[in-house]
This record gives C-alpha cells, sequence and structure tokens, in this order.
C-alpha cells in the first residue's frame, strides 16, 4: 500500500496539477491524457506477464523503468525474475493483478506462451495500457486481428517482440529495395532449421497426447497455464519449455522463427496479406498430427502485387530444409541455417535470421559496386538491442514504437497462415484478408478462430 | 533334371569338342551363354524371402535349379515351392558347386549385398535380374555396368513398370510435343511411411545399443556379408523380427538406400527414358536432421541435367517422407494429388503421371502415335536376352548402371558430413564421364564404401 501511495504522489507531481488528479485518482493516468501521458524524463511503472523464459530477457532490457507488478503461474520458475525485483508485487492470475494493480501499471510486458499472448494482451490494452508483447502476436488469426483493432481502438503504444525490426540492417533492405538495387523483386525463400535448432526452445515434441497425468507442480497454476485452451492434464512434455511443438500452445517453427525472417521481406516488399497459399509437411501419424507439428515443412505463398511491385512468391521451409542454392552466390560461400533470399529481376540479396542481420546483396563484387541510396528511414537507438527501448520510448512521447500491432499484426497473420495451412497439407487456400476467411475450403476456416474454454473471452 | 539339362546342351554344343567340355560351363568357351527360344533357362536365386521370392515366382515358367538364403526360416516358402531346387546359405558356395547349372542368377538380397552376389555371377558369365536399387553405392552401380558389358550377359534391374503399356504412352507423348519442351519434373513418395499410419520402415533413428541372441535359421556373419559387422538385435516391439532385417534394412546406411533408393529406381525411371536423361550436371540437397546410421524421415534433392540435343535442361525435384510439390492448378478441384506421383511441367502443359492434366486435355488429345515396340513383360524381356534374344529394358549397361548411379548420387548428397552447417546451400557439382564431383572433393569418398575383410567386388 505504501508503494501505491508512493505512486500516487510521483503522479500527481508529475501532472502538476494536484486538484484535478486528486479526482481522479483510481483512473489511471493516461486515460486522461492519451497514450502519450508521461514524460520523457519520468520512469514507467511497469508489469509482466510471463517472466520465467523470453520475459527475463524482455524485463532485462527495461531495467531503467520502475518494475510495480510481476507475473506468471509458475513461481518457481519465475523464482530468478522474482527475485530481481524484491518490490514489485508477485501474482499468478494476470487478471488479478490487472484488477489489483489497475492504478499502478502504465504499461505491461507479455511473454507468456503463444496461446495465452491475446488474452492478456486484450486484457492489458482495455484497460489503456501499453503492451508490448512477445512474437508471434497471438496464437490464431483472430487473436491477432482483434489485438491489432485493439490497440488502434485505445490508442495505447505496442510493440511486438520482433527485435530485428528495430535492426539497421532491415532498414538498409528496405531502402534498397526501394532504391531497386535487385529490380523488382519476384520470389523470395526463407528458412529455418527449427523445429531442431540444436537449443532447448527449439526442440520439439513430435508425438501423440501424453497418457500419463503426472502431478501438478505445486508451484504451478495448471488451469492458468492453460488459460483459454481447452483442458487436458497436466505433463512437463507441455510446459515450461516445450508448448511450442503443440498445436494447442505454439504455433511451431514457422510461428516460432517466422516473425523474425519473414519480417524484412514483409516490410521491404509491402507485402500485406497473402492471397493463396500452400503448405506440404512431412508425414505422420494421425495421432501424431493432430497434437504437434511436423518434423519440416515447406509453407508456399502467394501475395498479389503492390502499387508498381509485382506479385511474389514466398516460400518458407523449417525443419532444416533449405532452398535452392542461389545462382549468384560466389562457390566458396554457404548459406546459413535460418535466413532469407531475394530473387530480383536484376539480382540477389540475402540476409540471416533476425532483422536482416548479415544483409548482402551477391555476390559480394556487386555488393562492394553497389551506391548505397540516403539513410531515409528512422534508425532505432542500439537497433534491434534497443527494441525494447524503443517501445519505452514510445509509450513517454506518444510516437509509435517500430513494430507496433498495425505492422506486427498483419504479419503475424500472413505467419500464421502458412500454420494453418499445414493443418490442411497439400491443399491450396485461397485467402480473403478483409474477412479473415479461408475461400476455397470452408473446413480450413475452424483454424482461423479455436474455441475458447469457458471463462475465457478476448 | 541335371541330366536333362547335360542333355541339352549336349545337344546345343552341336560339335564333337562339347563331349569333352561337358564340365566346363560353355560360357567359357564363348562368352554368355544363349539358350535357344524353345528351352528353358536355369535360374539360381540368392536372396529369396522377401522380394526375390516373387521375382523367382514370376519366372516359374523356366527351371529353377538353386536356391540361396542367409535365413533358411524366412526363405521357407520359397524353398517349398521348388522343393527340387538345391538350397545355399553362402551364394559364393552356390557358384562354386552349381557353375556349370545354372545360366542365369535373381538377386533378392539386400541392398549391401547386390553387387557383390550381381558381380559374382557376371564374372562367371551368368545372366544377371537384380533388384532395384542396382546396388549400394554409385560406383558399384557403374562398375555393374561396365562389367556386364564387358562379359555379354543379359541383365534386368527389378524395376518392373518400366515395361508397362503407360511408361511408352508416356514417353510417346512427351515426343509427340503434348506438353512441349520440359524444363521441370517433381517425383514424390512417402516412403519411408506408408501414408500418414505407419512406417514401411524406421529413417532418422539411432542404433540401438546391446545385443540379442541370432535367430538360429540365420547366419548373421552371410547376411552382414560386406558390411561392416554389428551385432544383431531383435525389434523388441517384435522380437520375432530383427532391427535390421528382414526389410526395415532399407532404412539403415550400411544395408539400405532409404526411401531414394527403394523408389528411385521405380519413379525416376519414367524420367529417364521420356527426356532422354543421362548425368546430372549438379545434385543439391536437404533433409531432416540426419545421422550416421540411419537416412533422414524426409529430404528433398534437386539434380540439373543439362540440354541433350534438342531437349532443354531440365531440372529434377526429388522428395519423401511425405512432402509433395505444389499442386497444380490445371489439376481439377477434387480430384486425387495422390501420396507418390510425378508431374511433368512442359512449356505447353504439364502432365501428371502418363496423363495430360486437365483430363479434358487428355481426353481432346487422344492417343500418341506409336513409336516404341510394347513389352512382353518385364520378367519376360530378361528371358529372351538370356536366350540371346533383344535386350531387356532396364540392362544395366544401356540403363540401369546410369538410373541407378543418379538415384545414389542424391543419397551422397543427404550425408551426414554433408548435411554439416559449413556445407549449408552446397550444390554438388557432378561431372559423370570423369565420375567425381568437381567442387566438394571430400564427397567422392561416399561414392563407394569400405568392404569387410573377406569381401570384394
Amino acid at each position: 500500500m505504501a508503494e501505491q501511495r508512493k505512486t500516487v504522489s510521483r503522479r500527481e507531481l508529475l501532472r502538476g496539477t494536484a486538484g484535478a488528479v486528486a479526482a481522479f485518482t483510481i483512473v489511471p493516468g493516461h486515460v486522461l491524457a492519451g497514450a502519450a501521458g508521461q514524460r520523457p524524463s519520468e520512469k514507467l511503472n511497469l508489469a509482466a506477464i510471463g517472466v520465467g523464459g523470453m520475459g527475463d530477457y524482455n524485463i532485462s532490457q527495461c531495467g531503467s523503468e520502475n518494475f510495480v507488478a510481476l507475473c506468471d503461474v509458475d513461481d518457481e520458475y519465475a523464482g530468478k525474475v522474482f527475485n530481481k525485483f524484491p518490490s514489485a508485487k508477485k501474482y499468478k492470475d494476470f487478471r488479478v493483478m490487472l484488477d489489483k494493480e489497475d492504478k499502478n501499471i502504465d504499461a505491461v510486458i507479455i511473454a507468456t506462451p503463444d496461446h495465452t499472448h491475446a488474452v492478456a494482451a486484450m486484457a492489458c490494452m482495455k484497460r489503456g495500457k501499453h503492451v508490448y508483447c512477445q512474437k508471434p502476436l497471438a496464437h490464431s488469426i483472430y487473436e491477432v486481428r482483434k489485438l491489432t483493432e485493439a490497440a488502434r481502438q485505445y490508442k495505447v503504444q505496442t510493440q511486438m517482440g520482433n527485435q530485428g525490426h528495430s535492426s539497421e540492417e532491415i532498414r538498409l533492405l528496405c531502402e534498397w529495395i526501394a532504391d531497386g538495387a535487385i529490380g523488382p523483386v519476384r520470389e523470395v525463400h526463407t528458412w529455418s532449421d527449427r523445429p531442431v535448432g540444436g537449443d532447448p526452445w527449439s526442440d520439439f515434441p513430435i508425438m501423440a497426447r501424453p497418457k500419463e497425468t503426472p502431478p501438478v507442480p505445486a508451484t504451478l497454476d495448471w488451469d492458468l497455464w492453460l488459460g483459454p485452451v481447452q483442458y487436458r492434464p497436466y505433463h512437463p512434455i507441455y510446459c515450461p519449455m516445450q508448448w511450442r511443438g503443440w498445436w494447442d500452445f505454439g504455433t511451431g517453427a514457422l510461428g516460432d522463427m517466422g516473425c523474425h525472417i519473414i519480417d524484412p521481406a514483409f516490410w521491404a516488399l509491402k507485402l500485406g496479406a497473402p492471397t493463396r497459399v500452400e503448405a506440404t509437411t512431412t508425414h505422420y501419424q494421425p495421432e501424431v498430427a493432430s497434437e504437434t507439428y511436423p518434423r519440416a515443412s515447406i509453407v508456399r505463398y502467394e501475395f498479389p502485387s503492390r502499387g508498381d511491385m509485382p506479385s511474389v512468391k514466398l516460400t518458407w521451409l523449417d525443419g532444416r530444409l533449405m532452398p535452392p542454392r542461389p545462382r549468384d552466390l560466389e562457390p566458396a560461400r554457404r548459406l546459413e541455417g535460418n535466413g532469407a533470399i531475394f530473387l530480383g529481376d536484376k539480382g540477389t540479396i540475402m540476409h540471416g535470421s533476425h532483422g536482416a542481420g548479415g544483409l548482402r546483396i551477391v555476390p559480394e563484387e556487386k555488393m562492394k559496386a553497389y551506391k548505397r541510396p540516403e539513410k531515409t528511414i528512422p534508425r532505432v537507438p542500439r537497433g534491434q538491442a534497443g527494441h525494447e527501448q524503443d517501445w519505452v520510448r514510445a509509450c513517454k512521447d506518444g510516437k509509435p514504437a517500430s513494430s507496433t500491432f498495425d505492422y506486427g499484426g498483419p504479419l503475424t497473420e500472413a505467419v500464421l497462415l502458412g500454420v494453418l495451412a499445414m493443418r490442411m497439407k497439400d491443399t491450396p487456400l485461397e485467402w480473403d484478408p478483409v474477412n479473415l476467411k479461408v475461400t476455397n475450403i470452408d473446413e480450413a476456416n475452424k483454424y482461423v478462430k479455436p474455441l475458447f474454454r469457458e471463462g475465457w473471452t478476448l | 533334371m541335371k541330366e536333362k539339362k547335360i542333355t541339352r546342351r549336349s545337344l546345343m554344343g552341336a560339335a564333337a569338342g562339347v563331349a569333352a567340355f561337358t564340365i566346363v560351363p560353355r560360357h567359357v568357351l564363348g562368352g554368355a551363354g544363349q539358350t535357344p527360344p524353345s528351352e528353358k533357362i536355369n535360374i539360381a536365386g540368392v536372396g529369396i524371402g522377401g522380394q526375390g521370392g516373387a521375382d523367382l515366382r514370376e519366372l516359374s515358367s523356366q527351371n529353377i535349379v538353386a536356391l540361396c538364403d542367409v535365413d533358411w526360416a524366412h526363405a521357407g516358402g520359397t524353398f517349398r515351392r521348388w522343393p527340387d531346387a538345391r538350397k545355399y546359405k553362402d551364394f559364393r558356395e552356390m557358384l562354386d558347386k552349381e557353375d556349370k547349372n545354372i545360366d542365369g542368377v535373381v538377386v533378392g538380397t539386400p541392398d549391401h549385398l547386390h553387387a557383390i552376389v550381381s558381380m559374382a555371377a557376371i564374372k562367371r558369365n551368368k545372366h544377371v535380374y537384380c533388384e532395384k536399387p542396382l546396388t549400394h553405392t554409385v560406383r558399384e552401380a557403374r562398375m555393374l555396368a561396365d562389367t556386364a558389358r564387358e562379359h555379354k550377359v543379359a541383365t534386368q534391374m527389378g524395376n518392373q513398370g518400366q515395361a508397362t503399356e503407360e511408361v511408352r504412352l508416356l514417353c510417346e507423348t512427351i515426343w509427340d510435343g503434348a506438353i512441349g519442351q520440359v524444363r521441370e519434373v517433381h517425383v514424390w513418395t512417402d516412403r519411408p511411411l506408408h501414408g500418414t499410419n505407419e512406417w514401411y520402415w524406421p529413417q532418422g533413428v539411432d542404433r540401438p545399443k546391446g545385443e540379442d541372441p541370432i535367430p538360429e535359421s540365420l547366419n548373421w556373419d552371410l547376411w552382414i556379408g560386406p558390411a561392416p559387422m554389428r551385432p544383431y538385435k531383435a525389434n523388441p516391439d517384435n522380437p520375432r523380427v530383427g532391427v535390421y532385417s528382414p526389410f526395415v534394412w532399407r532404412g539403415w546406411w550400411d544395408f539400405g538406400t532409404g526411401a531414394l533408393g527403394d523408389i528411385g529406381c521405380h519413379s525416376l525411371d519414367p524420367v529417364f527414358r521420356a527426356l532422354k536423361l543421362g548425368h546430372p550436371i549438379s545434385v543439391e540437397a536437404c533433409c531432416t536432421l540426419v545421422n550416421n546410421e540411419t537416412y533422414p524421415v524426409a529430404s528433398r534433392v534437386t539434380y540439373e541435367f543439362p540440354a541433350r540435343g534438342d531437349l532443354a535442361p531440365v531440372t529434377l525435384h526429388w522428395y519423401d517422407g511425405g512432402m509433395k510439390p505444389p499442386r497444380p492448378a490445371e489439376l481439377e478441384d477434387g480430384r486425387r494429388w495422390d501420396t507418390n506421383g510425378a508431374l511433368y511441367i512442359g512449356d505447353k502443359g504439364k502432365m501428371l503421371g502418363g496423363r495430360l492434366i486437365p483430363e479434358a486435355r487428355q481426353k481432346e488429345y487422344g492417343k500418341p502415335p506409336q513409336k516404341l515396340e510394347r513389352s512382353p513383360g518385364h520378367y519376360m524381356e530378361w528371358v529372351i536376352a538370356c536366350k540371346g534374344g533383344k535386350p531387356a529394358g532396364s540392362n544395366f549397361p544401356d540403363h540401369a548402371g546410369l538410373l541407378a548411379q543418379v538415384v545414389l548420387l542424391g543419397n551422397v548428397a543427404i550425408r551426414p558430413e554433408l548435411k554439416a552447417e559449413k556445407y549449408l546451400g552446397t550444390k554438388l557439382l557432378w561431372d559423370g564421364k570423369e565420375f567425381k564431383f568437381t567442387n566438394v572433393p571430400e564427397a567422392n569418398k561416399y561414392l563407394t564404401k569400405e568392404y569387410r575383410e573377406g569381401w570384394a567386388i
């Protein structure tokens, strides 16, 4: 309580109109002042939901601000982070946290598993909180659309956690493409070595739903971990690490890495919504295929022409499948385990996994000869390492961050349409992005908006 | 039976000298022997418990004189069918003892023994019918083709689809220009999985630890043959069979050739015929995680073939493990998009398998002018060749040797060493004439293999 009072008094000072504030102490500051209520010199009061994994990193990148509340469904898994912030209040249920801390929180970092991104982010935005949400923005296309709309409606500052979007290279890519460095681009290949990238986060299970029902660890609130997903018994194969491989919780290699690796093409080529998508995957038994993502997949997108840019065929490959070696690549050079290749009418560009890292025109001779255009796109201080701070800045000065939901939403929709296509393996899907509808195969539409468990809504 | 045979041979010789040579096989005198069309050929089978037994049944119009298998229990059905045939476990012993009684040998062993058995037979001037893929290594395929040519024996690889009407119609349709120049072909299979439900054989798994008692009926040392020795292991889910044998050897590097080796010689065969393909100039492959024990669960291999006379260069894409190429827009809605297939993309149209798509185009097109002789049947082709007739459609020197080499080049490209980070995105450049990869010399060692002591080709 002392903490809370202190906050209020800080705000009173900040606003400089003690009388007006007194009447509004139960209303958060940003409701009064739109989404840009803070002065840059002031610290934000932050909360975080899902702090045990990637949240730890995002939180540490916001160390300049005040963390007033932390929420995780497993306080043992979150313990390391909890201990770093002894004065922050700790919660298991983000709904309780938002109720109790509403007036103390300016903004929230969300780094839960994919299946709870949307319910958490929506609850925050409805209360006028700024939101930093890990990628992919949500678990289903419908959720993504709703979050994108809500961010506009509630006028909050948002940032999706595709930190590469704040990089220098992704800006260079956009400038070079706009400059016509490789001419019009009609074909893009993107790929990731996940789900077997070699670290525990990317070692996805490929299996049927486990039958054994081990006891839920005392520190974990399993019901809250499940959130809006239909109930199933606890098993350590889902959490804390391996949920990415399960249809109900994660979004597979494409959902995991697509928001990083497709991001540069999405921005530089202004791709927007695909109109057609077709996926093929490795075969696996129906009881396995209905639960977990495939060992490898190839997703083929078609994006229509945009202005004077021609239509684009974009291919995604995962599970260590690789694109064809580009003809322009010198014999001594190899490809990376994650990356993208742009095939233009007049040349080739390659880059690596995050934020177009390692961006090069190939061959190197052409890169060296290239007269780089003027830098016109605003830079983010410290590039991708400054992604969280870019959002902090946005929360304070009201100018949008680099990967707002207005950008990250459509990017995630495109990514998740590819995920959906895997469930309709080897079937070309015609996509109506306005109405969020597969127009040629109605059966596919059940994956656009999965059913929420009772008690959970957006 | 033996007596009858000698009589036949004495008659055949039709010269006084023959009597003096009844114990010497006639082919030593004059190259591969020829059996008159009216006579039956004498066949021995090596590896007869699986497909080898099925092959012999197709050849049952001929004399089956000797049968060899390292597992007499597994071979029991075939033994019972030909109770008079002499039985062996070691093909070397069989060839020694039956040399003068055998005209041809049918090889249906696991892949790692194909070349060893076939070569031994060819060197004795026996005709050879060998299951696909012809061999275990690229080099063996080339050696068998060369040696079969030298010894002028009749050969046939077990890709029986080559004899069909469909393959002939496909070739004639493409040669007729029905889809114009073909620059791109996609071929795919769901193996090593069988649909989505079951494995034909496991791939992407590691070697099991430990050792189990070898079944009494099995000579494990002979089964291992030229491969490095390893302990016998029973299948924990079904102890009556092993984790390597029977049949499931296909998934192991030491014994089989994976999905590509198993099916490639079937489904790439028509592509080679229709497009008159020779050696590719490059091989580029990617696959799911692969180890040094088994082939990966899924792979994609891309071959580039240069122009051949008037024929345009061709890019050939192979997919296994259930992956498919994009469904062609020409394929009518609701039409089956099969888990195994071949798609030919021409300048003026597409063919799915042997038919133009959409079906309306096939109907409109009708039938191509006939240019190819029809087959009397895959097995009969070989029998006729053994008797001095026309070479069989998938004989080693003219066709199967090349096809098997190209198929197995794909397996070199997915070797674990060549899938390491430093090789990501590598396209292997192949010089078919010089028989080597020109840009990645370390890949060349995988064109061949080491043979266990006591075994040589």
